[in-house]
This record gives structure tokens, C-alpha cells and sequence, in this order.
């Protein structure tokens, strides 16, 4: 059996009372286009942090690539590349000395950080104020530059943290362009968003985390066919909300990500003083 | 719809900002790091007291003295100080004024007179008001005693000038404010404002210097100088309220109401001019400092290599590259390294720098040391929170693959690079100045300077990651460093500086400053053997620190 790119096993992180990630058993094979979805404060940022080092496990096991993440974090951040939640991007500077300084800690020399750091900006289009600090970028061009940051050393793995949040169509569709030429040449990308529309396009599999819990994993066929059977088998009476299974239609990931965390009972639920 | 009253939704809502306030104090008592802080505070807060009580006792008396012997006019003196103080420690001492940005309100349906209420009460409820109001009313107190019919006229001349104050010092902070907001004028005014702090400091030196230059015989040119300004002084807020008394306690209620009325026109202009700034957030300006999005040029770009440094690996390198690269955008940080040099001119003015006065010393023998000092100081500023410019670049440090330790030798070895230069800048600035140091003093200060760098390089890397405060540039008011680090930073200088010249004045008293070197390198050892310690267990330490860290430079949201 190939090694998975990224499994747990019984991953937890509590903070304080809090159980914020709950024995969670997650598998991503090589070459995947990975999905993590959930509700607000579900779990994901967390576990996507304990994924990539940023945040210690209370209790479990990570492994990327075959390797402990607790025994060989540095091995481990050599074939990652990250997208956190805030970017993590240092403000005064350029983006081209960013991406410089960025290729030099991944331990790349400095002809090919230089080389590389010229392709990415040529290819994000952040050519076009080469003396401007990052502070001064605009949201996209900041996210872009981080996700040129993410890949600059190659990685085999990359993990992105809302990467499409706050950016316009035309970088929107620079980042997918990207992330699929990355995905063709065998890289696994494990990606956490919040536009379904987009995981539905871009990936072929997804895990869905709420309270902390994974509850249901595998490819979107797969979570269609459970959900579906699951509607099948349940009296259409007791379920008449907006996403009940409709003869000849296949659902949508959206409809499936509702169905799995039970938003449509919110959804309907009445605001009567609203309009 | 439930809608309430205009007045009364305005009451409720100042009633919930001042609920906000008070929920983001308690709140803050939850961490260690708060409550720290509130000690902090409370020490602060006791020195304020004692310095409102005095303050209040003091001026009480010298208004009844002055009122009692007809002296009215010398008011002028006492408030012009007061004038000052209320003015200007607010912009020196920023650590100790409102930070919290009260334009965030404005996203609610917010009534532009509440909105205007909010700012001007955030700015009466900082020290400096606290303790200018406490010392009018001992004024106005010791003038009632003095001549109880004069009472009335004081109060309200006295509160006309409170109004005064409050309304310029929330005129110039939202001015200031909406200079800071964008990053250029930020640092021009950075520099401009260094100067402005640093020519203060040249006036006591500069008059002593006139003073001794010309001798006696310039005080009466002074004299007959000071009259010619006393006509444009009694157009000043300060000489009007002091006027406004004076033609009261000469019966001359016309002319005192003529004062008056010129303190309220001044009132009326600041109050004009804070209604302006403020109606323009109200409005919602836009001070963006994002570039417009540009025609992408698909042309190649000159990217120049990284630094390669023989001996130091390449992910200290990058970092050390990345400290010099902030440092020099940082305008105010590079004019904070001129400082040294400032500080010998001061003492070249001074009675110990021309041999003048009772120094035991030849001129200029301390000179090196002191200036070296001053150096160490600077880098304390810069070490005690090494990450606070970095904000949210925290989390790549634990992202990258490498320890945490070669991300602190990064910065010590950047932090050390600077202090090596400053050292030889301060030496050579030394010679020009007096006269090359000798070598007998230059030994043992290098050998202090190590002891007290390596020390603060210590507790320096110690308290970034356990007292670490987000640096926001973009905000008038913030501090540089969270209260704890300011107290352990100033009590690490007091223990270093104290060992390093009771040593040095010791050695030199008795006529061996070989002996001061020995001691000082001995002591320096030592701190470099803490330094390894904790340079040993710094990764154990960042890896349990990186939650609080990111908690505390990667928010996006003030307070």
C-alpha cells in the first residue's frame, strides 16, 4: 500500500475546556486534491495548523510523506509549503525580497531563489511595482505573494488556508491555474475554504470537520452516494427543507456539506422582526 | 420597530462604549501578561497621585503667594508650564495616552455629535488632563483664598483655559492621527518628531553655554531682550488667561472680558478645526495606501541575489538580510542610532564637557562610555522586542524548516552588527568631539559594552517571546513595548550600566582601568554563559511561547 501523503491517527487539541479537534483520523493520498471543509469554528484552522507545525497536538499522531511531524518537524516543513490563515508575510519588504528571503530559509541558493522569485512575480502578475513593501499591496496581491511564497521550494505538499478569501475573479483564477499545474505534476494539495462552489471544481476529494469531529470523508461521489442513500432510506416527510434530494438531480457539494452538518434546520428557522 | 429617543439612543450609546471599555479591561485581567500590566499600571498610577497631590499643593501655594502680593501677572509662569506639560507629555510619553482607536465606532449609526463626544472624552480621561485640571484647581484654589472676590473671575478664566487645552491637544492628536495613516508621511514625521524631542534637550545646555560664554555681563542684554516678547506673550492662551486676572484684580472687568474673549476665539479656532478632522472620518475618508491596481507589465524584472555571508548559513543570512532591510526603512529607528551622537554634543555643552563646573575629570574622559551607553540603550528598544515589527511574518519563523534558535541568531547577529558600528560611529565621534579616547578607557568600555549587550541580548530574546506587543506604526499613541518590558528593560539598565561604571569610575579613581577590563570581561563570560543556556533551551521555550505569540502579533483587530 503507497504511503498517504497526510494521515492522522487520533489527532485532538484542546484548548483549555475546549475540544477543539476531536480524534481525528484523516487520509489523503499522494497526488490528491484535498478538500477540508466546515462550519465556522469547526476545527479546520486548527487542524490545518497542527498539519504544518504551527500548533501543537494535545494528543495524537501526524504523519507527512511517512514521516512523524512530532520527530522530524524540520524534514517534514522542507516538502510542505503553507498558506496560513494570516498569511504570515512580512510587511517591509519588497515582494521580490520577500520571496528572496523566503527561498533562502527553505535552503535553496541564491541564483535559484533569484530565478525562481522572477518566475513567480512574472507569473502572478506582481511585476508591476517592483519597489513597493507588501504593506502597501492591496489584499490579492498579498495573498497571491504569499501563495508564490508556499511554492517557491517546490513542495510536494501544499496546504492553504482559505486561499480564494478576499481575492478578485482574475487572481482567483491565477491561484487555480496554478494549483491544478501543481496537482498534474503529482503534487498533493490539502485546501480549506469556505466557497464550495470552488472545492467542487478544483477537488476530487473532501473531508467534512464540525464540532471538532471529522464526520465523513472519501470523494465527493462517494459523500454524494452516502448522503443520498441516507435521503433514500429516510422518510421524505421528516426532512422537507431545501436540500432534500430531488429525483434525477445530483446534489451539489453544498448540499451535501448541509445535509452533513445539519444547516438547513438553521436555515429555516424563522427571524420574523427581519423585513 | 423598537426604536428609541435620539437622546436617549445616544445615552445608550456612550453607555455601551463605556460598557466596551470596561468589558476589554476586565477581559484583559484573564492573561498573566494582563494583569502584569495592571500592576504596571498601578505603580504608574501612584506615581501620577503623588505627583497630582504635590502638583496641586504646590501651585495652590504659589497662587496664593503671587494673588497675596499683588503679583498676579507672574500667573503667567505657572500656566504657561502647565501649558506645556498638558501639551507635550502626551506626544513624548505615548506609552501612557488613549490607544484605542475610537474611529471603529464609526461602522455603527452613530450620531456625529456622539461620535464627537467620544473623541473629546477619550482625551480628557488621559493623565495629562487628569493632572493639568487637579493643578488648575489648586490655582484657582490658592487664588480663592488669597482674595475670595477674584474667585469667580479664576474659575472661569481657568476652566476657559482647561476648555483650551483639552480642545488643542484633541485638535493636534487628530491631526496627527490622519498624518500617521499613511505610511510616507508616517516616517517624515517619525524624523521630525525625534528632532523636535532632541531640541529640547539642547536648551538647557545651549543657555548654560550662553550663560558661561558671555558671563555676567550678557544678563542684562537678556533682560532688555525678554520686555520686546512680553506684548506677543500676552496674546497667548497662557498670557491671556494670566491678562484676563491681572486687569480683574485691577478692577478693569472690560479688558479682563476682552481676555477672555480672545481665550474663547482660540477655543472657537481649535474647536473649528477638531470638526473638521472629525467630520471627515465621520464621512468615511479614504486613507488607503494601497496602490491602485496598475497595468501588469509581463517585461522581466531585475531581482537582485540575497546576501551570501562566508561562515553563517543561509537561513541566518536571509534573516540577518531581513533585519538590516527593516532597520533601514524604519526612519525614526535609523535616527534613534544618531542619538549616541546627540547625547556627546550634550555633554560637550555640558559643565563636565568643557572642564568647567565641578567635574573631577578631564573633559570628554567619559565620553566614549557614556556615548557607548546610550548605544546599548538604543538596542534595547530594538531587542526587548524583536519580533513586534515582524507581526504576522511570526508564524513563517515556525512554517520554515529550521530551529528557532538560528531565527534569534539571525536577530542578535543583526542586533550586534548595528551595536558594532554605533560603538565605532560613537568612538570616532568621541575623538572629533573631545579627543581620541584613550586606550585605557577604550578597553574596559568595549568590555562593558559586551557584558551589558549580551546581557540584554539575553533577557531581550527572553522577553520577545514572553512579553511580545505588535508593532502598528500606523497609529499615533501605541507603544513600542508592552509595560513589563519597559520595566524589566530599565531595570536590566540600571543593574548593567551601575556594575559596568562602578567598575570603570573605580578602576579610574585608583589609577588601574586594566583592572575595570579584567572585571568586565569576566562578568562578560558569565553573561555569555547565560546567553548559551537559554540560547540552548530557546526552541522548547518558542515552540510553548508560539500560540501566545501569534495571539499577540498576528491579531488584525486593535485591542
Amino acid at each position: 500500500m503507497d504511503t498517504p501523503a497526510i494521515s492522522t491517527e487520533h489527532l485532538t487539541r484542546r484548548f483549555g475546556e475546549l475540544l477543539a479537534v476531536n480524534d481525528v483520523n484523516l487520509r489523503v493520498t499522494a497526488g490528491q486534491f484535498f478538500g477540508f471543509l466546515g462550519p465556522n469554528g469547526a476545527g479546520k484552522s486548527t487542524t490545518i495548523k497542527m498539519l504544518t507545525g504551527l500548533l501543537a497536538a494535545s494528543s495524537g499522531r501526524i504523519e507527512i510523506l511517512g514521516l512523524d511531524l512530532a520527530c522530524n518537524p524540520a524534514e517534514v516543513k522542507r516538502q510542505i509549503g503553507v498558506v496560513p490563515e494570516g498569511m504570515a508575510l512580512f510587511g517591509r519588504l519588497t515582494g521580490a525580497e520577500y520571496l528572496n528571503f523566503v527561498g533562502r530559509m527553505y535552503g535553496l541558493d541564491r541564483e535559484t531563489a533569484a530565478k525562481r522569485t522572477t518566475e513567480l512575480l512574472e507569473f502572478m502578475g506582481l511585476t508591476d511595482q517592483p519597489k513597493s513593501l507588501i504593506t502597501d499591496y492591496s489584499h490579492g496581491m498579498q495573498k497571491k505573494l504569499a501563495l508564490a511564497a508556499a511554492v517557491i521550494h517546490g513542495p510536494k505538499i501544499l496546504f492553504l488556508d482559505e486561499p480564494f478569501e478576499g481575492v478578485d475573479a482574475i487572481a482567483a483564477g491565477t491561484l487555480k491555474t496554478m494549483l491544478q499545474r501543481m496537482i498534474v505534476r503529482g503534487a498533493t494539495i490539502f485546501l480549506t475554504s469556505h466557497v464550495l462552489e470552488i472545492v467542487e471544481r478544483l477537488c476530487s476529494h473532501v473531508a467534512i470537520i464540525h464540532r471538532g469531529r471529522l464526520v465523513a470523508q472519501g470523494s465527493i461521489e462517494e459523500l454524494r452516494a452516502g448522503v443520498e442513500a441516507q435521503a433514500a432510506s429516510a422518510d421524505p416527510a421528516s426532512a422537507p427543507d431545501a436540500t432534500a434530494v430531488r429525483a434525477g438531480e445530483k446534489l451539489t457539494l453544498e448540499e451535501i456539506f448541509l445535509r452533513i452538518v445539519g444547516g438547513s434546520r438553521l436555515a429555516q428557522q424563522e427571524l420574523s422582526w427581519l423585513g | 420597530m423598537a426604536r428609541m429617543s435620539s437622546g436617549s439612543e445616544t445615552r445608550d450609546q456612550i453607555a455601551a462604549i463605556v460598557r466596551l471599555r470596561w468589558r476589554i479591561f476586565v477581559n484583559s485581567l484573564r492573561t498573566l501578561r494582563g494583569r502584569l500590566e495592571l500592576v504596571s499600571w498601578i505603580f504608574m498610577g501612584l506615581g501620577f497621585g503623588v505627583l497630582g497631590v504635590a502638583g496641586t499643593a504646590g501651585l495652590g501655594v504659589v497662587g496664593w503667594a503671587l494673588v497675596s502680593r499683588n503679583e498676579t501677572e507672574w500667573l503667567a509662569i505657572p500656566l504657561w508650564a502647565l501649558f506645556l506639560f498638558w501639551q507635550l507629555f502626551p506626544i513624548m510619553a505615548t506609552a501612557f495616552s488613549e490607544n484605542f482607536d475610537a474611529s471603529q465606532f464609526l461602522r455603527f449609526p452613530l450620531p456625529y455629535r456622539t461620535y464627537f463626544l467620544v473623541r473629546l472624552a477619550y482625551g480628557t480621561f488621559d493623565p495629562a488632563t487628569i493632572l493639568c485640571l487637579l493643578w488648575l484647581t489648586g490655582i484657582a484654589a490658592g487664588i480663592g483664598i488669597a482674595s475670595p472676590s477674584l474667585l469667580p473671575v479664576a474659575a472661569l478664566t481657568l476652566a476657559l483655559f482647561a476648555a483650551f487645552n483639552v480642545l488643542l491637544s484633541r485638535t493636534v492628536f487628530s491631526w496627527l492621527e490622519r498624518w500617521l495613516a499613511q505610511r510616507k508621511t508616517r516616517e517624515i514625521f517619525g524624523v521630525v518628531f525625534v528632532l523636535f524631542v532632541v531640541s529640547f534637550q539642547f536648551i538647557g545646555p545651549l543657555t548654560n553655554y550662553y550663560v558661561r560664554h558671555y558671563g555676567k555681563n550678557s544678563r542684562p542684554e537678556m533682560v532688555n531682550i525678554l520686555p520686546g516678547f512680553l506684548p506677543a506673550e500676552r496674546l497667548t492662551p497662557p498670557g491671556l488667561a494670566a491678562s484676563a486676572l491681572v486687569r480683574e484684580s485691577h478692577s478693569d472687568p472690560a479688558a479682563a472680558l476682552a481676555a477672555l474673549a480672545v481665550l474663547c476665539a482660540y477655543s472657537g479656532l481649535f474647536l473649528w478645526l477638531l470638526d473638521v478632522r472629525l467630520r471627515a472620518q465621520y464621512g468615511g475618508e479614504n486613507l488607503s495606501e494601497s496602490h491602485a491596481p496598475a497595468v501588469a507589465q509581463r517585461g522581466q524584472i531585475a531581482v537582485r541575489s540575497g546576501w551570501n555571508l562566508p561562515g553563517i548559513s543561509a537561513p541566518v543570512t536571509a534573516i540577518l538580510e531581513k533585519e538590516f532591510r527593516y532597520l533601514s526603512r524604519s526612519g525614526p529607528m535609523l535616527f534613534l542610532f544618531l542619538m549616541p551622537i546627540v547625547v556627546l554634543l550634550l555633554f560637550r555643552m555640558g559643565p563636565a564637557g568643557t572642564g568647567r563646573g565641578h567635574a573631577p575629570f578631564a573633559p570628554g574622559v567619559f565620553a566614549f562610555p557614556l556615548g557607548a551607553a546610550y548605544a546599548v540603550l538604543m538596542l534595547g528598544g530594538v531587542a526587548y522586542n524583536c519580533f513586534g515589527m515582524d507581526a504576522e511574518g511570526v508564524q513563517f519563523f515556525f512554517l520554515a524548516p529550521l530551529r528557532f534558535r538560528e531565527v534569534i541568531l539571525g536577530k542578535n547577529l543583526a542586533q550586534a552588527c548595528v551595536l558594532a558600528g554605533e560603538i565605532t560611529i560613537v568612538w570616532a565621534a568621541a575623538a572629533l568631539i573631545f579627543h581620541p579616547p584613550a586606550m585605557g578607557m577604550t578597553l574596559p568600555t568595549l568590555a562593558g559594552v559586551a557584558f551589558a549587550a549580551i546581557v540584554n541580548f539575553t533577557v531581550g530574546n527572553l522577553l520577545s517571546l514572553y512579553a511580545p506587543k505588535k508593532i502598528d506604526p500606523s497609529m499615533f499613541g501605541r507603544q513600542r513595548a508592552s509595560n513589563i518590558t519597559a520595566f524589566v528593560l530599565l531595570g536590566v539598565q540600571v543593574v548593567t550600566f551601575g556594575l559596568v561604571g562602578l567598575a570603570i569610575f573605580a578602576a579610574a579613581r585608583f589609577g588601574r582601568v586594566w583592572l575595570a577590563t579584567i572585571c568586565l570581561l569576566a562578568l562578560a563570560a558569565a553573561a555569555a554563559a547565560g546567553y548559551a543556556t537559554l540560547f540552548q533551551r530557546i526552541d522548547r521555550i518558542a515552540l510553548g511561547r508560539r500560540e501566545a505569540l501569534y495571539g499577540e502579533l498576528c491579531r488584525t483587530h486593535a485591542s
